[in-house]
């Protein structure tokens, strides 16, 4: 059945309608978010929880202000974020490149599969002191333990993107005659880049964990470094502190990734 | 778009339900000793940090000998992260850790209300080592100098500070970095000057490794509480008995270890994976001799009041802790063999 215009207008006039009577459906993330912290406090006054095993959302929001007020948090945030974008630098360009070298050629992927995979099977943990010892306790330990979580799953969505790629328009590019830069950069990117920002959506994340573990096995600063010096103090309140600032970290990153992604792909919502 | 709301009034709802549920905080069950059967031992947890290692030969020796048996102790070692026996202990989860001493103060000032009943090492055993063509001879050397520690925390911290402070120095007059749990191959790899170790640990291993050090030990220098039994004021209160005989097994363990050290050895291997490998059998042997030197005092288990005072003024001076606590509340010698 065809859908006229008339039936289009009263659609949408329809879904506006909808949305005008739902306006408050946008702060149902924030009710959430109170209630949460409505339930966090209650558990923590009935289970009569010392600071120390489970601080009180307030002393984590007063220890939150203190720290951010006296540029303790800041200067630790700066060091983890500086670990995090090198890290993805690193890992994102080393997994594009692997990845698009995997995805056009059959022998390369059968020389490096087994160990692509095998890289994925590291316990970062484990490697992490080692990392230390092999490069010291500076900013490249911490930016390889993160370059290196990152890695796979960019991999992987480099691979399935490029792979991807329909037949169909491989050869009307053929049949245009294109050379291999314009097959490469008017399709193949092109046509990856969705899957392969969704890989980056969740390296982004992950580099942020990459990050914390390398600080963890050793370091002088970053929030890892924040988090654990602040267990040494039994000042619980503060690794919460920690924690809240990775999160808020994790998900910047996260929404930048969607931004660029929202960008990169404008084409898509332009040809619709 | 009700549904939407159910949710989260299902989430608060089971929060309510568990935090109602929750254990009391500070329960203590009853004393340990009475739980059981007059005949049977019954079931102690001590939790002590590290990985097993023959560093904690007094424990094995009195698990292995009956010492804690014989006064009605199941003794169970758990390993875990300091921080977190010491919180376990805190809420009562656990009546017996083994921390070094700066932790009593540090969790104290955080509301835990731990006590230190029965000190283990008489002699702390934190030193700065470095290689004997370092050119550095004294705590003075280390001026403008890279020091490795560890981590920013901890005894290994505390230990390097009160050290630099006997000097008159600060963090400021070296150049100071975290090395992780690495110290020995980062010394051997020349990444720093010099590294804060374990007297009785790191130093045997770089001397394995062909290694002439230098060794500026804490206890040269500062008389402070290390590492000891610690319990928390619950217990101390409602099974007092329980201290008492934990404290009197151990100091027997204390002494069987340190007089019969082939014997200890021996018995470790039980308890400590890769002790059996010839391999390792030198270095631990000598492990374990170097910390039975740091045991030894006047008496098995006394605290020192000047090895409080001088740990706490070195927890303030370096901001660790806001302001002074009440020691007589931190230790206690009343149960001391």
């Amino acid at each position: 059945m065809q859908i006229g215009l008339a039936d289009r207008h009263r659609q949408s006039k329809a879904e506006r309608a909808t949305h005008a009577a739902i306006p408050w459906g946008r702060l149902l993330p924030v009710l959430t978010l109170i209630l949460f912290l409505l339930g966090w406090e209650a558990v923590v006054r009935l289970g009569a929880y010392p600071a120390f095993i489970l601080p009180s959302p307030a002393r984590v929001a007063e220890k939150f202000v203190a720290v951010a007020l006296d540029g303790t948090l800041w200067r630790h945030l700066g060091v983890t974020l500086v670990e995090v974008l090198g890290g993805l630098a690193i890992g994102v360009s080393l997994a594009v490149v692997l990845g698009y070298a995997v995805a056009k050629s059959v022998a390369i992927e059968r020389a490096l599969s087994p160990y692509l995979v095998a890289s994925q099977a590291i316990p970062i943990v484990a490697i992490a002191p080692l990392l230390v010892i092999w490069f010291g306790p500076g900013l490249l330990s911490k930016v390889l333990v993160s370059a290196l979580i990152v890695f796979f799953p960019i991999l992987v969505n480099t691979i399935a993107g490029v792979r991807g790629v329909s037949q169909d328009l491989r050869d009307l590019m053929r049949s245009l005659q294109a050379t291999p830069w314009q097959v490469f950069t008017k399709l193949e990117v092109p046509a990856a880049m969705p899957v392969l920002l969704a890989g980056l959506k969740v390296g982004a994340t992950l580099s942020v964990i990459g990050a914390v573990v390398g600080e963890f096995a050793g370091s002088d600063a970053g929030l890892g470094f924040m988090i654990n010096l602040a267990d040494g103090q039994y000042d619980t309140a503060r690794v919460f502190v920690g924690v809240l600032a990775l999160i808020m970290l994790a998900l910047s990153l996260y929404g930048a990734v969607g931004l660029l992604e929202k960008r990169a792909l404008r084409w898509r919502e332009a040809g619709k | 778009m009700a549904y939407r709301l159910t949710l989260p009034i299902l989430i608060l709802i089971t929060t309510l339900t568990l935090a109602a549920c929750a254990p009391q905080q500070g329960a203590n069950p009853a004393g340990a000793l009475s739980a059981a059967s007059d005949d049977e031992p019954t079931k102690v947890v001590i939790s002590i940090g590290y990985i097993p290692d023959i560093q904690f030969a007094p424990y094995y020796v009195g698990i292995e000998k009956g010492f804690f048996a014989e006064r009605g102790i199941d003794l169970v070692i758990q390993h875990r992260q300091e921080t977190d026996g010491a919180r376990l202990l805190g809420t009562g989860e656990i009546k017996f850790a083994v921390l070094s001493g700066e932790q009593v103060l540090l969790a104290r000032q955080q509301g835990l209300p731990l006590v230190y009943f029965f000190a283990w090492y008489q002699q702390f055993p934190v030193a700065v080592a470095a290689k004997a063509d370092s050119g550095i001879n004294s705590i003075e050397d280390l001026a403008g100098r890279s020091v490795g520690t560890p981590v920013k925390e901890g005894a290994s911290y505390i230990g390097l500070e009160a050290l630099l402070g006997a000097a008159g120095l600060t963090d400021d007059d070296i150049d100071l970095q975290t090395t992780g749990y690495a110290q020995v191959e980062t010394l051997l790899t020349d990444r720093v000057d010099s590294v804060v170790v374990y007297v009785a640990n790191e130093p045997v291993h770089l001397e394995a490794a062909g290694e002439e050090i230098v060794l500026l030990p804490v206890s040269d220098y500062a008389n402070l509480v290390s590492n000891g039994l610690i319990t928390n004021e619950n217990v101390i209160k409602n099974e007092p008995e329980l201290v008492r005989a934990m404290a009197e097994a151990f100091a027997e363990s204390l002494r069987y270890a340190t007089d019969h050290p082939d014997e200890a050895f021996e018995m470790s291997k039980k308890f400590v994976e890769g002790l059996n490998d010839p391999a390792n059998e030198d270095i631990a042997r000598e492990v374990l001799a170097r910390s039975t030197e740091l045991w030894q005092g006047e008496r098995y288990g006394m605290s020192n009041p000047e090895a409080w005072e001088n740990m706490q003024e070195v927890l303030l001076s370096i901001g660790l802790l806001d302001s002074p606590l009440d020691l007589e509340q931190a230790y206690t010698n009343e149960f001391v063999p």
